[in-house]
């Protein structure tokens, strides 16, 4: 398996406090889009990957870029087109005249943070080159594994599968994405105040890290020390068993899926300065780590107007709302 | 249907609830047939309306329907011990093991009144109670189906139930108007029902422009189930009617029994046969002992049989009146003051004898210290209880003891009152012997006196001697025409045999003659009672004698029986010889005083009687106590629950599980003011919607405060082991978020948050225990 992060863990009122410095930076950047970027720096701490889904034009890469800019980490962007080759993702051994030796020259895919933009637009063969580094966070290319750099996290947008010139990413790749979240469009006010701030120059270029590199490591490390306690546990199982046996979903959440939905609701629960998990977090973020590995019926569908994401968002929103929430194995009166 | 029905509103409530109490109150007044007077009727009214109260009130409170008739229980409960429990209850209302055991003795009291009294039956306390126990319970019924359910037309099933039962006791059934009474009071309560559903159809009519098009129908379909309704609640109420009168009196003794009297002579039709079967019993059992101050020993009445058919003495069959208690007899009958006489007071215990008849002296003037509800019977002066036996009896019997002269008994006058008249009755077919044997005894005599003392001198003569097993032997066991003239013929028998003969040959002679039935006078026994010597009867002083009533004396003993009892001074045939040589018909210095009132024993008396509780006055007195009792019944759910608070505050003061009882109380108090947390929500969901209330919203501090609590929990609960105790009491906290949310709280809100904590009734813990489940679509 890959490296982990390793270090000093911090603790959790600081975790809290940076991610909120965090959050701040980017929504300097995006305006109104408060969960998108939560989540999204959920993800990076839970040491997952996040695919953003949405039409073009509504801030998906300048939510990856911003994310990644507020961090002191290295940052690539892959912009993915058709003609996209799996080497021109990984990296290429070219042969060195000096050295008479084939080196290794890194693709874009060695940073902390990746950006795959439009990574529905690459051929399969690419994506999966990418979703496979994604898993395993090392590339091998003529017999040799390079190790990627940790912390590792690809931010990938995808345009919506309607769109021409796409190619859907199957069920099983989507499941190595630990979340998918929709940026929606900008209410009217954080519209205008868009174009206020936009017109002349691009925003993102006023940005910097406000974490180090050794800061993200530490809120990593932070995350991982979370308690999860039984109850918590058995809650994130419930719900995505729930998920398994429901009369309008064809294809439930994997147990990847309840892994890293227990993952992500510790970097939730770290990020708001706690040192353990509840079962809001739990529920918090049911539907953008479940969300996109639930496939509903093609009758359910029927029934909503083959409008399949706010199919899945009520299925999970009532999957939520009928769990039990345990009241913790101490509760008493 | 019943899902759409609308929440009533009070004045709905209160028109259908007293509607149904009107039917329930009308139902009760058909059972005024089988019991005398009244004072039952308002007890049971009273019980009625405060169980229909307590349930208008409880819903008024919004209490859990489910809930109304628990409370109402409860209510009856206290109402009964304030009515019933006096002495055993904690504060009058509150009732105790005690209390509890006697409504059993009141229940079995009640239960052995109603097989031991005819109709109509003296309502005492033990009837009393069944009857309020009985009503309340059919107000809790009625009260359930009218307003929980809402299926008013089912309300006949519980309210009729009173109407039914006169049917099956007494000749006639149910009283006609009274059962028109309640049908109407029926078709009321169909009527009220009807005009609350339609005005809750009418309030849930849509505005517009569809509501005209809407309205008219309805309306001839509300019309139309009024006909129906009232149509076959008629044809049902006509069909009740008439088999209310048409139901054949059913004469089960063990309702209100006719006749049948208890263990001792009860069995047969002849109650000779068993005291024959007692006296032929080898070993005689104890039956009870006694000591008196009078200079004879009495004999003990137990009951007289006055009516003869032929075939067999009975007594006849009255009622028990509640007005003749045993504290105070009337005048003996036929007795004048001329007559010598003296007070003797006689104190009894009843060892091994269970009977509803009391042995008594005759004629007795007052009882004293008898346990249960006894009444004596006119004439007779038989003392019988209507709700409890003489076993373990012990009492003080006041009684005459006449000494009328010779010259009196001779002169009294030939000159009966009509109402003697019955005891002059024979049958006819008297046979020849008892006619020629009644002729030749009583040739002689001057007067019916004489007749009577010629009779009983003949029957002690020696062609008679005293046998119990001859008459079985020979078949002619009993008293009637056969028997006697058996008798005659054989010159063998017991008391029996002579006490009829010379009854049957008294009638024949013109002197009014009845038979009692009772103990002689013992034998002397060890030792002394109540300071006197004692003297112990059992199974076999039981006995038969005849008496014969003269003018200006009243009934007299005479003892035709050899070998038993002892013959009367004045029936002596010595007396015959010397008409004249007896004392002085000279009234006793002190008789006239006697004869006023009853002279109380003046020793303490253990035991005491037990009052019918009508009897008691200042009725606005016990409503004040009905209403404090509902007010204390409605003040223990309150108090319980603060004891809860206090409680939970003191464990939230510090230690590990300060976070839990702390938010436990929140939560409770969240229920308390109908607002619960749910199986569903996270506390932090449940703490939003708190935060977002009247109350807190706009209180920082309780806001922070509710935070904190919530912190404090979720760590609790979800975070590592072991949970630090907090640095600081959560009580505090506590305090402000409850006293927050109470703030937010409408007057009427609060009060019923404070009367009707509902969070004692739904348990936490039950969450506690819950474990994920999968949730299914």
């Amino acid at each position: 398996m890959h490296t982990t992060v390793a270090g000093t863990p911090m603790p959790a009122d600081t975790v809290g406090a940076s991610a909120q410095r965090i959050v701040a930076n980017v929504e300097s950047v995006i305006d109104g889009k408060h969960n998108a970027v939560t989540h999204a720096l959920t993800v990076l701490l839970a040491e997952g990957h996040l695919l953003i889904e949405d039409v073009p034009g509504v801030g998906k890469t300048v939510l990856a870029k911003a994310l990644a800019r507020s961090v002191d980490c290295s940052v690539s962007r892959i912009q993915f087109t058709p003609d996209l080759l799996p080497s021109d993702v990984t990296g290429v051994s070219v042969f060195d005249q000096s050295t008479r030796q084939f080196a290794f020259k890194p693709g874009p895919v060695f940073a902390n943070i990746v950006i795959g933009d439009e990574i529905n637009r690459a051929s399969p063969k690419t994506q999966s080159a990418l979703l496979e580094c994604m898993e395993e966070h090392q590339v091998t290319v003529d017999g040799t594994t390079y190790p990627l750099p940790e912390p590792f996290t690809v931010v990938a947008t995808q345009n919506p599968i309607e769109m021409e010139g796409t190619y859907a990413l199957p069920e099983a790749q989507r499941d190595r994405f630990m979340a998918r979240i929709s940026m929606g469009y900008p209410d009217s006010a954080s519209e205008l105040e868009m174009l206020g701030t936009r017109e002349t120059s691009s925003p993102l270029d006023a940005i910097g890290a406000v974490v180090s590199d050794a800061e993200l490591r530490a809120m990593i490390v932070a995350v991982r020390n979370v308690f999860v306690s039984m109850p918590v546990k058995e809650y994130a199982v419930a719900i995505v068993r729930a998920t398994r046996d429901d009369r309008e979903l064809r294809l439930g959440a994997s147990p990847r899926a309840t892994l890293q939905l227990v993952r992500a609701a510790k970097a939730r629960a770290a990020m708001q300065g706690r040192e353990f998990a509840l079962p809001d977090d739990v529920d918090a973020l049911a539907a953008p780590v479940l969300g996109h590995r639930l496939v509903p019926t093609s009758r359910a569908l029927g029934q909503h107007h083959n409008d399949g994401d706010l199919l899945i968002a009520e299925i999970v929103d009532r999957i939520v709302r009928a769990t039990p929430v345990p009241l913790g194995a101490a509760a008493g009166r | 249907m019943r899902a759409e029905t609308p929440p009533l509103t009070l004045p709905q409530s209160a028109a259908l609830v007293s509607t149904a109490f009107l039917l329930v109150a009308v139902a009760l007044t058909s059972l005024g047939p089988l019991l005398a007077g009244s004072a039952w009727w308002w007890l049971c009214a009273v019980v009625a309306a405060v169980v229909f109260a307590s349930g208008l009130g409880l819903r008024l409170l919004r209490v859990p329907a489910s809930l109304v008739p628990v409370l109402e229980l409860v209510v009856l409960v206290l109402v009964l011990t304030l009515f019933f429990g006096a002495g055993t209850a904690i504060a009058g209302v509150l009732p105790t093991g005690a209390t509890f055991a006697h409504f059993g003795e009141l229940a079995a009291a009640g239960q052995t009144s109603i097989v031991q009294q005819s109709t109509p039956a003296i309502a005492v306390p033990g009837i009393l109670f069944v009857l309020a126990l009985a009503t309340g319970l059919v107000a809790v019924v009625v009260d359930i189906v009218v307003v929980s359910l809402r299926v008013v037309a089912l309300a006949a099933v519980p309210a009729l139930l009173p109407v039914a039962v006169p049917g099956f006791i007494v000749e006639g059934g149910t009283d006609f108007w009274t059962v028109l009474l309640t049908g109407a009071a029926y078709l009321l309560l169909l009527r009220v029902d009807v005009a609350v559903r339609r005005r809750g159809e009418l309030d849930r009519e849509p505005e517009g422009e569809t509501a005209p098009r809407i309205t008219q129908p309805r309306r001839a379909s509300a019309g139309s189930t009024v006909g129906a309704t009232l149509g076959l609640a008629g044809v049902g109420l006509l069909t009740a009617a008439v088999l209310a009168q048409a139901t054949p009196s059913i004469s089960n003794p063990y309702l209100f029994g006719t006749g049948d009297r208890g263990p001792l002579f009860s069995r047969g039709v002849n109650p000779f046969i068993d005291l024959g079967e007692d006296l032929r019993r080898p070993e005689p059992l104890p039956a009870f002992h006694y000591s008196g101050t009078g200079r004879e020993r009495p004999y003990f009445t137990l009951l007289t049989l006055d009516r003869f058919e032929g075939d067999v003495w009975s007594a006849s069959e009255e009622p028990l009146v509640e007005e003749q208690t045993v504290d105070v007899f009337p005048a003996p009958p036929g007795l004048d003051l001329g007559v010598a006489r003296s007070l003797v007071r006689t104190t009894v215990v009843v060892d091994e004898v269970a009977t509803t008849w009391l042995p008594v002296p005759y004629p007795a003037r007052s009882i004293q210290g008898l346990r249960g509800s006894w009444f004596w019977e006119a004439d007779s002066f038989a003392v019988a209880s209507a709700d409890d036996d003489t076993l373990g009896q012990r009492y003080v019997v006041t009684h005459l003891d006449l000494d009328p002269t010779p010259e009196q008994l001779r002169t009294a006058s030939r000159a009966l009152p009509d109402e003697l008249e019955p005891y002059l009755e024979l049958p006819g077919g008297v046979p020849e012997i008892i006619t020629t044997t009644t002729e030749e005894v009583t040739a002689s005599a001057g007067s019916p006196y004489d007749a009577a003392v010629l009779i009983q001198r003949h029957l002690r003569g020696s062609d008679f001697s005293y046998s119990t097993e001859a008459p079985v032997e020979e078949g002619y066991e009993g008293g009637g025409f056969d028997v006697i003239a058996e008798f005659l013929e054989v010159g063998e028998g017991y008391c029996v045999h002579f006490a009829s003969a010379m009854a049957v040959m008294a009638r024949e002679a013109g002197i009014p003659a009845r038979i009692s039935l009772g103990y002689t006078a013992g034998s002397r026994g060890v030792g002394t009672l109540a300071g006197e010597a004692r003297y112990d009867v059992d199974t076999h002083d039981l006995h038969a004698w005849p008496e014969l009533y003269f003018e200006g004396i009243g009934w007299m003993p005479f003892e035709p029986t050899p070998g038993r009892g002892s013959v009367p001074e004045y029936s002596r045939v010595s007396v015959l010889a010397d008409p004249g040589a007896t004392r002085a018909p000279l009234p006793t210095p002190g008789a006239p005083a006697t004869e006023g009132a009853p002279v109380l024993p003046e020793e303490p008396v253990d035991g005491s009687t037990a009052a019918p509780v009508t009897d008691s006055g200042a009725p606005l007195a016990r409503l004040a106590l009905v209403a404090l009792a509902v007010a204390l019944a409605l003040a223990l759910p309150a108090v319980i629950r603060r004891l809860v608070r206090a409680w939970r505050r003191r464990r939230a003061w510090d230690g590990a599980d300060a976070a839990a009882a702390a938010w436990a109380e929140v939560e409770a108090t969240a229920v308390d003011i109908g607002d619960p947390p749910t199986p569903f929500e996270s506390a932090r969901g449940f703490a939003d919607r708190l935060l977002a209330r009247d109350g807190v919203a706009d209180d920082a501090d309780a806001r922070a405060a509710l935070e904190r609590l919530l912190a404090g929990v979720e760590r609790h609960r979800y975070g590592p082991r072991p949970a630090p105790a907090p640095d600081h009491p959560l009580t505090h906290d506590l305090d402000l978020v409850v006293h927050a949310l109470e703030r937010g709280l409408q007057p009427a809100e609060r009060f019923r948050a404070l009367v009707v904590p509902t969070s004692l009734a739904s348990p936490r813990e039950s969450l506690a225990q819950r474990r994920p489940s999968t949730a299914g679509a």
